[in-house]
């Protein structure tokens, strides 16, 4: 009998414990509207907890909470099912965007003053990921990335060499630096995303823009499209270290800083990782030159974070004036000088010295959005990429890409099939 | 007695066994070098891997705790990881006995064990969207929710460890302590419970692990709302594009200390628990 | 009589409250899971019922049909592995030896240590340390990383889980050398058995319980294996180390093809229940034989 009590004793005391830890956590603001803000990207999370003091020391009738949680995309998911909206999600601009216009989550936009200041090759670049056309704006672009090719600042000033601006050139350079017993390139390809870095800033140049929607549409297919890019790509890889696969993006980092290649096709997100190696190193960056044709080269820049109103958002305008704040011209440049990012506003903003070599793109907005914002996550390109550096087999590379791509978007094929077919074909 | 208790010490095991250790050793070793360097000292080579650390420093170890707010996620880890295993202990120690003493002969019980023993191939997965849903409308969006999953998602293991170490209890204890008139949930507490402590001890480290360990179901059941454990605070240091390995190592160091003192505990448990002791 | 059913009753009182939760937590979820499985759900946003259309194209899709390959050929290797290496462990840490506390504690480390570090460690140990030594010692086969090869990186994930696993196996193995008692050794030791004899025909009969949920318990942990493959090779090279759990994860939770990979997940529980309960009944015919 003794023991009996002492078990209810421990079930009570775990049954109080739990009870306490449910009541703490609830804070009331009562009589102000609530905006929430779920943000995927916890690096940024220091600079959104002060955003979000400094808005809420400021505004008196709105009170702001933006979470930046660690895994965020399955965050998302989850208050998703259990239609548990945040007012405002901050998200990429890339396949999961598409998914969520086309499941009406988000709202539209189009009526938020500040749209008016916001770059129009970005908007264009969120139009265009849209499955099927859909009237309206649902999101504002804050931030873009960009890659292209790191370089080495200091060791191509002691040597000399120029930044190549065609892809002549480029082959030339790569020669001359191993010439000198340097690697050129190095490679992390054991962590497979990192395969699509060199693959998308070479298809920007020389695949058309809307490659995957001419596919969807059935005008076109990856085979014819995308062999240039492929046997570019492997050129590329053949001056990197000599098996590439065996390393990972942090040993490629780390020999990267460490002076182990003079170059590193790679984004400039992969920055912060580099100088935590060797804070002291001058990082420059160029845009990968895939064409012969300087003039035809472009950069590839996407938007890296962009704010949308979802359509559970009670009230819009509160959230509009959130997003104001966030766009005021100090606390974007904050946010720029924190994260090395390109700003998606019109205006003067100081870039981080690593995008120098890509200011005359950023500037002129010759920009185009990475390709792999279109492909579905779960077609594995960058693993298909990352066999056909490996076995250097072109063909099955290409033929493979056409199958499995009707087999991953057969249900987007058919939706854009059905859309041309009530709207016409013609864009 | 101690003579002859030393010299039955086995040497050539005792050695092998020390030998084996480098298996563990090794990797231990590059876990605590990395956690003092700084991320400045990190290289591709072996020789700068496995070199000492420049200066030992505890910077990296106070930076660490301060990122995952330790004291604090330690506190919830610890809350989270004890009630569970408390609870795990006294409901799957019941339910092993009622079944594991019926399935034999009665059909209802050897289904119900069979049932809940098959729960444990159900790929998590598959769960986590409906449960994510269930969850918060059943208001269980939070720890009670939590440890609640745990202790139905670790019943069909612990089902299966209670049920199998049954097997060796002699049914003549029980019987006995009939013949004198108790009941059987009595003769549960009284004479069971207490022989199981070796398995107690067993389930309760590796439900302890498992839970210690978990960032998926704290992860979708509170959705970020409610307070980190340590797994979930750790998720600090890995971003999209960039681990910091250092703080990372050594708030894994740090994590690991209080999981293995709960071992070493446990441990005792088994060994002196011993079954054939409580026989006599 | 009045005793039985008492007994009975409370047989009854216990076993009912415990499996209402579990059906509540464990299969009312699992059921609302199957319903997914036919449609084309995307993990957020409406859907429609697409019929059996997503186990008809289980059965066509090669990734599939590599990934059970794969995580079969794995979880076998690996099952077997553990199993010999944490019974031979825990007989030794078993036996009398020096440093007991220590030398149990050190090999429990391994189970502890995160996904993190124990991918970083192995990552280090197969990338650069292993063909540091193969070059060393002049091994040929040794001198590139496992890793980046396809034919062997699935070795590198087998010693990888059973390096994790070992310490968990083991516990249960020592918990089950408990219940051995002192004199059957004893009475073995009046017989002259020794060694493997001893333990073949006294020890071993006496823990074959363990040695089946050791067993289940592998054979369930591996065919499920993904934080590994996470940490070591994110399914690759050449996409050869995609485990089942790892399309599941990847493609449904964080990709688009949550109806899909609901179909994948209820097809492989079948699967593991399947060979589970096949393992189960061949191991209790062996304890009737013993």
């Amino acid at each position: 009998m003794k023991r009996k009590n002492a078990i209810s004793a421990v079930l009570a005391v775990a049954m109080l414990a739990a009870a306490i830890l449910l009541g703490c956590g609830s804070d009331e603001n009562s009589g102000k509207t609530e905006i929430e803000i779920l943000q995927y990207k916890p690096e940024a999370a220091a600079y959104f907890d002060q955003v979000e003091e400094e808005f809420n020391a400021s505004h008196d009738d709105i009170h702001l909470t933006i979470s930046s949680p660690n895994d965020a995309s399955t965050i998302m998911r989850t208050r998703f099912v259990r239609e548990d909206y945040p007012d405002i999600i901050g998200i990429g601009g890339d396949i999961n965007y598409s998914y969520y216009v086309d499941a009406d989550i988000l709202a539209d936009v189009s009526d938020y003053p500040g749209m008016a200041d916001i770059k129009q090759s970005y908007v264009d670049i969120l139009e265009a990921l849209e499955i099927t056309p859909k009237d309206g704006t649902y999101g504002v672009p804050y931030v873009a990335n960009a890659a292209g090719i790191l370089y080495n600042k200091d060791m191509f000033e002691e040597h000399g060499w120029e930044i190549p601006e065609s892809w002549g050139e480029l082959m030339d350079l790569c020669e001359e630096i191993k010439s000198e017993g340097i690697l050129p390139f190095y490679f992390g390809f054991r962590d497979t995303w990192t395969c699509l870095a060199p693959w998308n800033s070479l298809a920007v140049d020389l695949a058309p823009a809307d490659t995957c929607k001419q596919v969807n549409a059935g005008e076109t297919t990856f085979t014819d499209e995308y062999r240039e890019t492929a046997e570019k790509c492997l050129q590329l890889v053949s001056y990197g270290p000599e098996d590439p696969v065996a390393y990972g993006y942090n040993d490629a980092c780390t020999a990267f800083a460490r002076g182990e290649s003079a170059m590193y096709p790679i984004g400039s997100y992969a920055v912060p990782q580099i100088l935590q190696v060797n804070p002291e190193m001058n990082i420059d960056s160029f845009v990968t030159p895939g064409n012969d044709d300087a003039s035809k080269n472009t950069l590839n820049s996407g938007v890296d974070l962009m704010f949308a109103v979802t359509a559970a958002c009670e009230n819009k305008e509160a959230a509009y004036e959130v997003l104001d704040f966030l766009l005021e011209d100090a606390n974007l440049q904050a946010y720029i000088d924190d994260q090395n990012a390109v700003p998606c506003k019109e205006g003067d903003f100081e870039l981080a010295p690593m995008l120098d070599g890509m200011k005359s793109y950023i500037e002129s907005g010759n920009m185009t959005d990475y390709q792999d914002h279109y492909y579905p996550s779960e077609m594995a390109v960058d693993a298909q990429i990352q066999t056909l550096l490996i076995n250097k087999d072109v063909d099955a590379f290409l033929a493979k890409f056409d199958k499995d791509w009707t087999r991953y978007n057969r249900e987007i094929i058919r939706a854009v099939q059905e859309y041309n077919e009530e709207n016409g074909t013609a864009e | 007695m101690y003579e002859k208790m030393k010299a039955r010490v086995n040497w050539p095991i005792t050695i092998l066994l020390f030998i084996g250790l480098i298996t563990v050793a090794f990797p231990l070793y590059m876990t605590i070098v990395i956690a003092f360097k700084q991320p400045t000292e990190m290289t591709n080579s072996i020789s700068g891997i496995l070199s000492l650390p420049a200066h030992w420093s505890l910077s990296n170890f106070a930076q660490a705790m301060e990122l995952t707010d330790f004291w604090h996620s330690l506190g919830n880890s610890l809350l989270v990881t004890v009630t569970t295993v408390v609870l795990c202990i006294l409901l799957h120690s019941l339910m092993g006995y009622a079944v594991g003493r019926n399935k034999a002969h009665s059909k209802f019980y050897n289904i119900v064990y069979l049932f809940i023993v098959s729960g444990m191939f159900v790929p998590f997965a598959i769960l986590m969207m409906p449960l994510a849903k269930q969850t918060a409308e059943m208001h269980l969006d939070n720890w009670a929710g939590v440890i609640l999953l745990y202790v139905v998602f670790y019943m069909p293991m612990n089902l299966l460890l209670y049920t199998g170490y049954l097997v060796n209890i002699p049914i003549a204890l029980e019987e006995a302590a009939r013949v004198d008139g108790a009941s059987t949930w009595r003769t549960f507490w009284k004479i069971i419970f207490p022989i199981m402590k070796p398995m107690h001890a067993t389930v309760a480290v590796i439900t302890a692990l498992a839970v210690w360990n978990d960032v998926m179901t704290p992860l979708i059941i509170m959705s970020g709302k409610g307070q980190n454990t340590l797994p979930l605070a750790q998720l600090t240091f890995q971003t999209q594009f960039g681990t910091n390995y250092n703080l990372a190592f050594a708030s894994y160091l740090l994590a690991l200390i209080p999981i293995i003192i709960f071992y070493v505990i446990c441990q005792k448990q088994i060994i002196n628990g011993v079954v054939n002791g409580a026989v006599k | 009589m009045k005793k039985v059913n008492d007994s009975k009753r409370t047989y009854m009182l216990i076993t009912i409250p415990i499996l209402a939760l579990f059906v509540c937590f464990n299969t009312i979820p699992l059921i609302r899971g199957v319903i997914y499985s036919f449609t084309n759900f995307k993990g957020f946003g409406t859907y429609d019922f697409v019929g059996l259309r997503n186990y008809m194209d289980l059965f066509t899709d090669p990734r599939i049909g590599g990934s059970y390959l794969f995580t079969i050929k794995l979880a076998i290797v690996a099952t077997i592995v553990t199993n010999v290496i944490s019974l031979l462990l825990a007989l030794g840490l078993n036996s009398r030896i020096k440093g007991k506390t220590f030398l149990r504690a050190a090999y429990f480390v391994p189970n502890v240590l995160g996904a993190l570090v124990v991918g970083y460690i192995f990552q280090y140990f197969f990338t650069y340390i292993l063909p540091g030594i193969g070059e060393a010692l002049g091994i040929k086969a040794l001198e590139g990383s496992m890793l980046s090869n396809s034919s062997t990186a699935w070795i590198a994930i087998v010693i990888v889980c059973a390096w994790q696993s070992i310490a968990m196996n083991t516990i249960i193995y020592i918990s089950g050398l408990q219940t051995v008692p002192e004199d059957v050794y004893e009475a073995g030791d009046l017989d002259g058995a020794t060694g493997w004899k001893k333990f073949r025909y006294l020890t071993f009969p006496l823990i074959i319980p363990f040695f089946t949920i050791n067993m289940v318990l592998c054979v369930k942990n591996f065919l499920m294996v993904f934080d590994q493959i996470m940490a070591m090779t994110k399914g690759g090279p050449e996409q050869s180390t995609e485990s089942i759990s790892y399309l599941i994860y990847n493609n449904g939770l964080s990709g688009g093809s949550f109806g899909y990979q609901s179909a994948n997940a209820v097809v492989f529980f079948i699967v593991i229940v399947a060979i589970s309960v096949a393992q189960m009944s061949i191991s209790s015919k062996k304890e009737e034989q013993l």
